[in-house]
């Protein structure tokens, strides 16, 4: 059998459906009367699989799984282990060590720019943002282990 | 009539207040900004200046908000007809005739037709606005509970209908939309649901992270900078102005356009693209010399760039009146007016007679402003499109994390907002629409509170929907369009051909 892009797509979602089902055990269905906490999530669940199982089984005249073109997966894949890495010290480092850090892997380490031009453009920009959030607007950005 | 001039002056006198014509103006001028550039939609663009309103009061803030809204509308056109890359959806007819006419010297005539028809077509649908929003709003005071369950309904199924991707997926990504409005303390029973004793959990996954997850870091993640054309057609201030045949041949297609978009705009789905890219068979079929189109016809461009102008104001119909949001942007615009307290709906005109009046007249002078930045100013916009785009789009990403995090300052936030950034990247490659996710999030709380309210009321009869006549002749309607959309799956229509003009650019 080839395998389409549907039946991976429709697989998922009623794997998805599945999984949340069997972590609804503790949410009430209630009565029609009644309704309770569970009745809805349950409802969305059954629709879910439902569809999942119409898009299965109409899969066959999708687009074979092959012809995803995947040529993009390099680069979403370092944009977001950089981006998470800076998400998880976000809160410790604080804005300005973290954004510097954030824009400096990505026109450095992803783009390959030049390693001063990436770091006056990450160093710049940080410092923009800052000014403009922190100075003008008094948002309150997370200030980190050095206070800024 | 005379209380709704009434009315409308109140709103001038709100909008024209020295504060709230700076926010109109940044609104315009953000807006026109986020619609040049490729990748960063008007959603994108209005999820990641959210936080940005916080400090501002109800009205500034939704006028500067709405403003980026339309304003992306007006500034879509300019990478089309310049680049041939659409700065946003709405915009990729324009790419087609737009671009042929700047490839023969003619992109100063495709920007003023593109701008002129826009501003008529903007103008027209806030005068629509003002007349059909108000009277709306005192029918829908009428809606109980089970008139809201069906009325909800009718906006998935419509969506569902008018989607550019066929039937299934469509409901499947409203459905998946909905489980996660799931999410957090059910308000009737005080049970926590699927919030892994993560406390930010409780009050709910918030529609900004997962928006600009899917909608700005999803696109992104899907362009990598080797992939951005960068080359640039400059027209001369000079050049900009369209000779007389070109006026000509304009007219009606701006008229035509105008009034189809308004009343695809009123619809749920992606309607300013649905708008534009009817806007265009309808001018190629009326058209004496079809043949042109794909090779410069002016009213390639004056016809779907004045429909998705028109849409995107007929959106705000059902947004103000009704308080159903007919896709993601008025989604968050609802969102934002929460945020600032102000429940948007049928009690909107009412209770909050200056921001209801003041948001309309603001759109007025809105689309005066727009059409005096975009023509001078034409030259600097273009100048923006020269940024290298792997410098452009860590600047984006930076901004996506701010915004998130200035919403609730809740670093659990920024993490939605990357995981939904994956999950768009992976629902682009797998060919699914994330916008219906993001409707179905906004109305979850909504639907799931007037479907228990109903059975309740009703002590558990499910014909409560049909013996009320408001609900019965709203699920006829749904009943109508399923059989429809099941009609349209035997056979090739219009979605087909929108789904590969999106895809290519191509000639529809």
């Amino acid at each position: 059998m080839n395998l389409r892009r549907d039946h991976v797509g429709g697989a998922a979602f009623i794997l998805i459906g599945a999984l949340v089902l069997s972590m609804s055990d503790d949410l009430p269905f209630g009565t029609l009367a009644s309704p309770g906490a569970g009745m809805m999530p349950k409802l969305v669940i059954a629709a879910m699989i439902a569809f999942g199982l119409i898009l299965l089984a109409r899969a066959r005249a999708s687009p074979a799984l092959a012809a995803i073109a995947w040529d993009d997966f390099p680069h979403a894949v370092r944009l977001i282990a950089i981006t998470a890495a800076c998400v998880a010290v976000y809160s410790w480092l604080g804005f300005i060590i973290t954004m510097s850090l954030l824009l400096f892997g990505l026109t450095f380490l992803v783009e390959r720019k030049p390693i001063v031009s990436a770091a006056l453009f990450s160093v710049g920009v940080t410092g923009f943002a800052y000014g403009l959030f922190r100075v003008a607007l008094k948002s309150p950005l997370p200030q980190g282990v050095l206070w800024f | 009539m005379e209380a709704t001039l009434d009315s409308l002056a109140l709103g001038f006198s709100v909008a024209f207040r020295p504060d709230v014509l700076l926010y109109a103006f940044l609104g315009c001028m953000v807006g026109t900004l986020v619609g040049i550039l490729p990748g960063i939609g008007p959603l994108a663009g209005i999820s990641i200046l959210l936080p940005v309103t916080f400090g501002l009061d109800a009205t500034k803030a939704i006028v500067m908000l709405a403003g980026i809204y339309y304003g992306s509308q007006y500034g879509g056109s300019t990478t089309s007809i310049l680049m041939r890359i659409p700065g946003e959806a709405a915009s990729v007819m324009t790419c087609i005739d737009g671009y042929a006419m700047a490839q023969k010297g003619r992109a100063g005539a495709a920007l003023s037709i593109a701008a002129v028809g826009s501003f008529v077509a903007g103008t027209f649908g806030v005068v629509m606005l003002t007349l059909v929003a108000p009277p709306l709003a005192g029918l829908a005071l009428r809606f109980g509970p089970p008139e809201y369950t069906a009325l909800l309904v009718l906006g998935l199924v419509l969506l569902a209908y008018m989607s550019s991707t066929s039937l299934v997926p469509t409901l499947l990504m409203a459905a998946a939309g909905l489980l996660l409005g799931c999410i957090g303390i059910d308000v009737m029973s005080g049970h926590f649901r699927y919030s892994f004793d993560i406390k930010e959990l409780g009050d709910g996954i918030g529609i900004v992270p997962v928006a600009v997850g899917l909608f700005g870091l999803g696109e992104i993640l899907s362009t990598p900078s080797g992939t951005v054309t960068q080359k640039v057609v400059s027209p001369r201030l000079r050049e900009l102005l369209p000779n007389s045949n070109e006026w000509r041949l304009s007219a009606l297609p701006i008229a035509r356009g105008s009034v189809l978009g308004f009343f695809v705009g009123i619809v749920p789905g992606s309607a300013h693209i649905i708008a534009s890219f009817l806007s265009y068979a309808v001018e190629k079929r009326v058209s004496r010399t079809p043949e042109a189109f794909g090779h410069g016809a002016v009213a390639g461009v004056a016809g779907p760039e004045s429909a998705n102008n028109s849409a995107s104001t007929g959106a705000f119909v059902p947004m103000l009146a009704l308080g159903l949001p007919t896709g993601p942007v008025t989604a968050v615009l609802m969102a934002a007016l929460l945020i600032h307290g102000i429940p948007p709906g049928p009690q909107l005109v009412s209770e909050h007679p200056d921001v209801f009046w003041g948001f309309i007249a603001s759109m007025y002078v809105g689309n005066l402003m727009l059409l005096a930045l975009n023509l001078p100013l034409v030259g600097l916009f273009v100048s923006v499109l020269r940024i290298p785009y792997a410098y452009l789009y860590p600047l984006i990403v930076m901004f996506c994390i701010i915004g998130v995090y200035e919403v609730s300052h809740a670093i659990v936030d920024v993490w939605i907002m990357l995981i939904m950034g994956a999950v768009g990247y992976l629902l682009r490659k797998f060919d699914f629409d994330p916008a219906p996710l993001v409707l179905g999030l906004v109305i979850a709380p909504t639907f799931e509170l007037s479907l228990r309210q109903s059975l309740v009321m009703s002590g558990g009869d499910w014909l409560i929907f049909f013996q009320r006549p408001i609900a019965v002749t709203l699920l006829a309607l749904c009943a109508g369009l399923l059989a429809l959309a099941v009609v349209a799956l035997l056979r090739k229509d219009w979605r087909g051909r929108l789904a590969r003009a999106q895809a290519g650019g191509e000639e529809a």
